[in-house]
């Protein structure tokens, strides 16, 4: 009876990504946020965004994340929103990289009834991370990080892991042994928006992410019981893809800052699809109704080798995105999956050999920014 | 062993369904309780001993004593293991 008793839910819309703004003061070459920024500068108003929540909840969405970007940005309407989200019963969470999260905002988003908080680093040393972020940022987040420790809210300690920084895993997970925080996700990059545009300059060899899972995994073993430990796999090595989202518009919906709703945070890029926002229709009508959600719903929208296969309801099919950055066709199987006839398309992307060593500074990628708008 | 006073970690909240079963929302994810559990995890409140959590839900439902101290023991350790839970310091968790 209790062997049976934690199951996850399926089949229904339980997590909202709230993307509240795309501006950032991080530079990341990894993010997953769309190229085109700065065609997101007029953002929803918190008016909208209280009622996609109210909308959310009648649905019986549980949970909902507040990201960006960096929704600490907007911090007014990240307080009031919070409190609104927890008098609808919501599961609220706060995904940020920590750098403006001052005692007197934490004070006022733990009233607001904050349950959780998850911040980013991007290495384990200061050094490293500041390169990455592209400005000094990692003592900053350190100290954070030792407050949020502090306080009456659940914490979780995020770090991207990529060419430049999976070799120091081992001193990743010290770090979040040192601050104490209960959960720690050590997320392999996933290769869209400018992790896309960065790809050759910061994927990782095969090498560096078998390392890195020995490492982890003999991680998790000592910390059971006091750390949990995720990991998110690095799915051009795997056999098989990931199950992107648990299936396309199963399970989750992401709001863009300009009020586009998502499948996923990276779909924007299948720019073969609509999206409808929510300045134009209810959640529950995109969600429903919408010819994107509905695009790759199930398995009857696949193609061979997924329409037979005993994975199908395993995978999904893998990721849309991935698929359509690689081949072109958002309808196609996952590269990812080595039954793909498309697979050529992630081997190219695969370093079998370990990197040469060099000085990682010497393996540029474009940061992350706003791009100029040309003058008219 | 069972003076032990569990509480669920901080970010993890029990949330009642429409039917006699619950969810408990964790970071990042929700997990759907059936009755027993749900029963079970209603009553953790950092006050309550495992035995008396026991004790309370024996007498509820009429479950013997021996069955019901090791549905709780089971469910305490699977939450343990997954840091959704907290023990207080009277003892360790059985």
């Amino acid at each position: 009876m209790i062997v049976d008793a934690i199951k996850a839910v399926e089949c229904r819309p339980l997590s909202l990504l709230a993307e509240l703004t795309y501006r950032c003061n991080l530079q990341c070459p990894y993010c997953y946020n769309p190229l085109d920024l700065g065609s997101y500068a007029r953002e929803l108003d918190v008016e909208t965004w209280a009622r996609v929540l109210d909308e959310a909840a009648a649905m019986g969405i549980v949970h909902v994340h507040f990201s960006g970007g960096e929704p600490t940005l907007r911090p007014r309407e990240l307080c009031a929103l919070v409190s609104h989200a927890r008098s609808k019963e919501l599961y609220t969470n706060l995904i940020t990289q920590g750098t403006f999260l001052t005692d007197a905002l934490l004070d006022e988003l733990l009233s607001a009834g904050l349950d959780h908080v998850q911040i980013s680093v991007q290495a384990a040393h200061a050094a490293l991370a500041d390169y990455i972020a592209g400005t000094r940022v990692h003592e900053k987040k350190a100290e954070v990080l030792r407050r949020v420790a502090s306080r009456d809210v659940a914490l979780t300690l995020n770090c991207v892991l990529h060419r430049h920084n999976i070799d120091e895993v081992a001193d990743i997970i010290a770090f979040a042994e040192t601050i104490g925080v209960k959960r720690l996700e050590l997320a392999n990059t996933q290769f869209y928006g400018w992790a896309f545009k960065n790809r050759f300059a910061i994927v990782p060899s095969r090498a560096q992410v078998e390392r890195a899972r020995t490492t982890i995994d003999l991680a998790r073993e000592r910390l059971r019981g006091r750390m949990e430990i995720t990991h998110v796999l690095a799915d051009y090595y795997e056999l098989f893809p990931k199950p992107c989202m648990n299936g396309w518009a199963r399970q989750f919906l992401t709001v863009a800052p300009d009020g586009r709703v998502f499948p996923c945070p990276a779909a924007a890029a299948i720019t073969s699809l609509h999206f409808d926002a929510v300045t134009d229709a209810s959640l529950e009508w995109i969600w429903s109704h919408s010819e994107a959600f509905n695009a790759y719903r199930g398995t009857s929208w696949m193609p061979e080798p997924c329409r037979s296969c005993a994975r199908r309801e395993v995978d999904w099919g893998g990721c849309r995105c991935q698929a359509f950055l690689l081949t072109g066709d958002a309808a196609v199987t996952d590269p990812a999956c080595s039954l793909s006839p498309r697979r050529d398309a992630i081997e190219a992307l695969r370093v079998e050999d370990e990197h040469p060593a060099v000085d990682p500074r010497e393996n540029g990628f474009v940061p992350r920014r706003f791009q100029r708008q040309p003058v008219p | 062993m069972n003076s032990a006073t569990p509480a669920l970690a901080r970010g993890c909240r029990f949330r009642r369904s429409a039917n006699s079963a619950g969810t408990l929302l964790v970071p990042e994810g929700v997990v759907e309780l059936n009755s027993s559990a749900s029963a079970i995890v209603e009553l953790i409140d950092g006050k309550r001993t495992v035995e008396e959590i026991t004790l309370e839900l024996s007498e509820r439902t009429a479950l013997d004593l021996q069955s019901m101290s090791s549905d709780v023991q089971t469910l305490l350790q699977r939450l343990a293991a997954k840091c959704w839970l907290v023990v207080g310091d009277k003892a360790a968790l059985p």
